[in-house]
């Protein structure tokens, strides 16, 4: 072998890193089906709006029967048309594809749709797709994650074009809420594609239409010339997957994104002296609460030792210092823009002596308290109540695994998960139904809590249709809640996000992002 | 070939086959290994339900993953699917594992490429450069440079990197695929460590042998800097080069999950980590199956090249004496 044929092959090694770089390039370049070329999708005020949103991740489908979480739904709800909407102040909800309905008896809603809406293959929507649309979630073959949602519903059906009606098993007062996260799909095309073509190539009735997708990165729609509704002003949005907070503020301040969403405290107050952005945050419905495990054998059985986690935690310092600001105090483990908020709350309140002399008469001082949790939450913040519960002679001690083994504990039916947990909770359903039913009626996987009393009123308030006897409900079932204390409302979280000064738009409580609710440059 | 061809007759070849079995084996551990790792670590069905469900509702989801059947069963079934590279679909996105991975591979491919290049075309000339001056300024001032690379973590450049040339220059997107120029930022960070360490083995590599007698036996007979240097000492200095390039090809291509995460970068690494937070199981197996399918050809290939850099391990590997 000589040493040129060596020096030869190690020399063809070396050229063949850029041909392999080059031939990467390319597949890279054709794999996505993406056509968006147009720059980098943030010139605000051209012909041509185009909106760029950076969220965390990127849409687990776009098949709206399924995945029903933070990153997918804003993605697919611009595609598809929701049977109802709420109404951006009151959040109320309010007529869309359904203009009109009525109850014909306590189990059965009718609902009158419209009449001129057309999927994007030109096709009528009819009262057929809606049924099926909600038919679909219900089918267990299909094991749609939203099945939890509309359980209430026993069936759908179509009996005049335009005329849909929905049975529910027993009465249900929080159908209509539930309602406003049901996009409706074509029957036809549906059972024509199945479910991974309702994934890949979705086809709605909504004002946008999907352009192209990047996989893994971003999601382009395109404005469609054909909604029935209101011509949205932007022409096109491209939902962007940004899983690092930094990065999703440096997108926003290089102007590659005008719309950055679940920024912290911390990105929102660097953004609040920005000449090209600003700061949009809005009150949610999701509340910020402590799990107390009443049922285990754990010291926060006793219930002085509850009232003296309650009174241990510094409510204040936790959303001026741990949350900067962005967040409102509670009088309950539910946030006021919720059905049901009691009209007498409770009065959290932060009170040192109290707690050290509550835990006095308990005869131990210093209980331990075993605190299971998972990095879903802000670590910070779970130290913080670590500190306020020691300050006042708990021994607290934080045991953190991931996310999916956390909830594996701490639902655990034999109620050994420990003694309190941090949680964070919304239902999309602005109904104290959707709140403390799961969280503390007794049997449910959350619930670590047992009070018939309580039991019968959240029963009362899930099958009641009357306003007044539900709000009576849910205050027994408050009063209840807040002497036994197996919760604590922490806080009323808010959201935030970063927008270009150059974008117009409210956000609201349930978190939609409805992109026809949005201009650019204000030109509306 | 005739090199290759000739190892193998040399008795190489047994050494190969036994070094495949190997790897067979130790590829059906990691398919072991992962399978009932990930089966103790929690319920993807519990990640997938809203907050609201119900304990029903949780069960329903698990029977339709086919998660209520024994350890055994499931991997029973999951075992006899492998064989036509049937690796299940994501519990999450309801798609096959095999596509998602495929669709990723491009992008971790490029960028994995263009960081190896980055580190190899900077990474060994400064290598050089600080062995063969080493007793000149230059060849002082270049270590604290690679230090800094080898000790900067990536979610730190990476975003200085962003800072510096997407929002106050503007010069560079932050994230997103606008040709190459979007490549620039993420392949600096990632080869930042790698050009580092390769910089720091060339040297000592470099320095060992620049002291050898068949360098001065070069030198003598008037060969020049050049090709003392590129034809004699690289040469020679290149098998802990090798080991080392080898290593971080696998590295690479298993996805590098921070400069991915930081750049929004879809490659293998993002899918990872979304995998492991879903608990998606299908997703999770593939990658590992993936990545330790690479590890192991990679390492196959470093000590197969071995055989054609130096003549020496050729004769060792077959067990002729030297």
């Amino acid at each position: 072998m000589s040493k040129n044929s060596a020096r030869r092959r190690s020399a063809t090694a070396l050229a063949l890193a850029p041909i392999l770089a080059l031939l990467a390039g390319c597949s890279m370049g054709s794999s996505g089906s993406s056509n968006s070329t147009d720059g980098n999708g943030g010139s605000a005020g051209g012909a041509q709006q185009t909106l760029t949103i950076d969220s965390p991740d990127y849409p687990s489908t776009l098949d709206p029967g399924l995945q029903y979480d933070g990153s997918t739904y804003p993605v697919y709800r611009n595609i598809y048309d929701q049977l109802l909407r709420r109404d951006p102040d009151s959040l109320e909800p309010v007529a869309w594809i359904a203009t009109s309905w009525e109850q014909s008896s306590p189990t059965t809603w009718q609902f009158k749709l419209r009449d001129d809406v057309k999927f994007s293959d030109g096709s009528a929507l009819t009262a057929r797709d809606a049924a099926f649309s909600l038919n679909r979630i219900l089918d267990k073959d299909l094991g749609s994650p939203q099945f939890a949602n509309f359980s209430a519903v026993k069936q759908a059906s179509a009996p005049e074009d335009h005329l849909l009606v929905v049975e529910t098993k027993a009465p249900s007062a929080t159908l209509l809420s539930y309602l406003t996260t049901l996009s409706i799909v074509s029957e036809t095309y549906a059972k024509k594609v199945g479910k991974a073509g309702l994934n890949e190539k979705p086809m709605g009735s909504g004002a946008y239409t999907l352009e192209s997708t990047r996989a893994g990165s971003e999601v382009t729609l395109a404005r469609r010339d054909t909604y029935w509704g209101k011509k949205p002003s932007i022409s096109k949005v491209i939902f962007r997957a940004v899983p690092n907070l930094a990065t999703r503020v440096a997108d926003l301040q290089s102007g590659r994104a005008q719309l950055v969403t679940t920024l912290a405290a911390d990105q929102a107050n660097q953004l609040k002296s920005s000449t090209a952005n600003k700061v949009l945050a809005v009150p949610t419905e999701r509340v910020a609460y402590l799990g107390l495990n009443v049922l285990g054998n754990t010291p926060t059985k006793d219930l002085k030792v509850r009232q003296a986690v309650a009174a241990a935690i510094n409510y204040e310092s936790l959303i001026k210092n741990l949350v900067g600001g962005y967040a409102k105090p509670v009088g309950a483990v539910l946030t006021p823009l919720a059905f049901g908020y009691p009209g007498k709350a409770a009065n959290f309140a932060y009170d040192p002596a109290k707690a050290k002399a509550l835990l006095a008469e308990t005869g131990n001082p210093n209980p331990v308290l075993n605190f299971p949790a998972s990095p879903a939450y802000n670590a910070q913040l779970l130290q913080a109540i670590q500190s306020d519960l020691e300050a006042v002679g708990f021994k607290v001690n934080i045991t953190n695994t991931d996310q999916a083994t956390y909830l594996k504990k701490v639902q655990s039916p034999a109620h050994d998960w420990g003694s309190i947990r941090f949680g964070r909770w919304s239902c999309s359903c602005l109904d104290a139904d959707g709140v403390i039913y799961p969280l503390f009626h007794t049997g449910t996987v959350w619930s670590s809590y047992s009070n018939k009393d309580f039991d019968k009123a959240v029963e009362a308030g899930r099958t009641n249709i009357d306003p007044a006897v539900r709000k009576d409900a849910y205050n027994t079932a408050f009063s209840i809640l807040n002497r036994d204390l197996p919760g604590i409302g922490l806080y009323q979280e808010s959201a935030i996000y970063g927008a270009s000064k150059d974008l117009q738009w409210k956000p609201d409580a349930v978190e939609s992002l409805y992109v026809d609710e949005m201009t650019l440059g204000g030109k509306g | 070939m005739s090199m290759l061809r000739r190892a193998f007759a040399s008795g190489s070849a047994r050494y190969i086959a036994g070094r495949v079995g190997q790897a067979a084996l130790q590829l059906f551990g990691v398919v072991t290994i992962v399978f009932v790792v990930l089966r103790l670590s929690g319920d993807p069905a519990r990640l997938l339900v809203p907050q609201q469900a119900t304990a029903e509702d949780i069960a329903r989801i698990r029977t339709q993953l086919g998660l209520d059947a024994s350890i055994w069963e499931q991997y029973l079934q999951y075992l006899s699917k492998l064989p036509r590279f049937d690796f299940g679909y994501s519990y999450v996105q309801g798609r096959s594992a095999v596509d998602l991975i495929s669709e990723r591979l491009p992008y971790t491919i490029n960028l994995a490429l263009a960081a190896l290049l980055l580190s190899m075309l900077v990474g060994i000339p400064v290598g050089m450069a600080s062995a063969y001056f080493r007793r000149r300024f230059l060849g002082r001032a270049l270590m604290p440079f690679v230090l800094i690379g080898q000790s900067m973590p990536a979610f730190w450049l990476g975003l200085l990197l962003i800072l510096f040339f997407s929002v106050r220059l503007r010069w560079l997107p932050s994230t997103g695929f606008d040709g190459l120029t979007s490549l620039i930022l993420p392949a600096i960070t990632l080869a930042s460590l790698s050009m580092a360490t390769l910089a720091r083995i060339t040297r000592s590599s470099f320095l060992e042998q620049l002291n050898a007698d068949y360098v001065r036996t070069a030198r003598s007979r008037g060969a020049g800097t050049a090709r003392v240097l590129m034809g004699h000492v690289l040469r020679n200095s290149a098998i802990p080069i090798v080991t080392l390039l080898g290593l971080e090809i696998a590295a690479l291509l298993g996805g590098a999950v921070i400069t991915e995460t930081i750049f929004a970068w879809p490659g293998i690494g993002q899918l990872t980590v979304q995998a492991i937070q879903a608990r998606d199981f299908p997703v999770v197996q593939a990658i590992v199956i993936f990545v330790a399918i690479i590890y192991i050809g990679v390492n196959l290939l470093t000590d197969m090249l071995y055989a054609v850099i130096d003549p020496r391990v050729r004769l060792a590997g077959s067990g002729e004496q030297v």
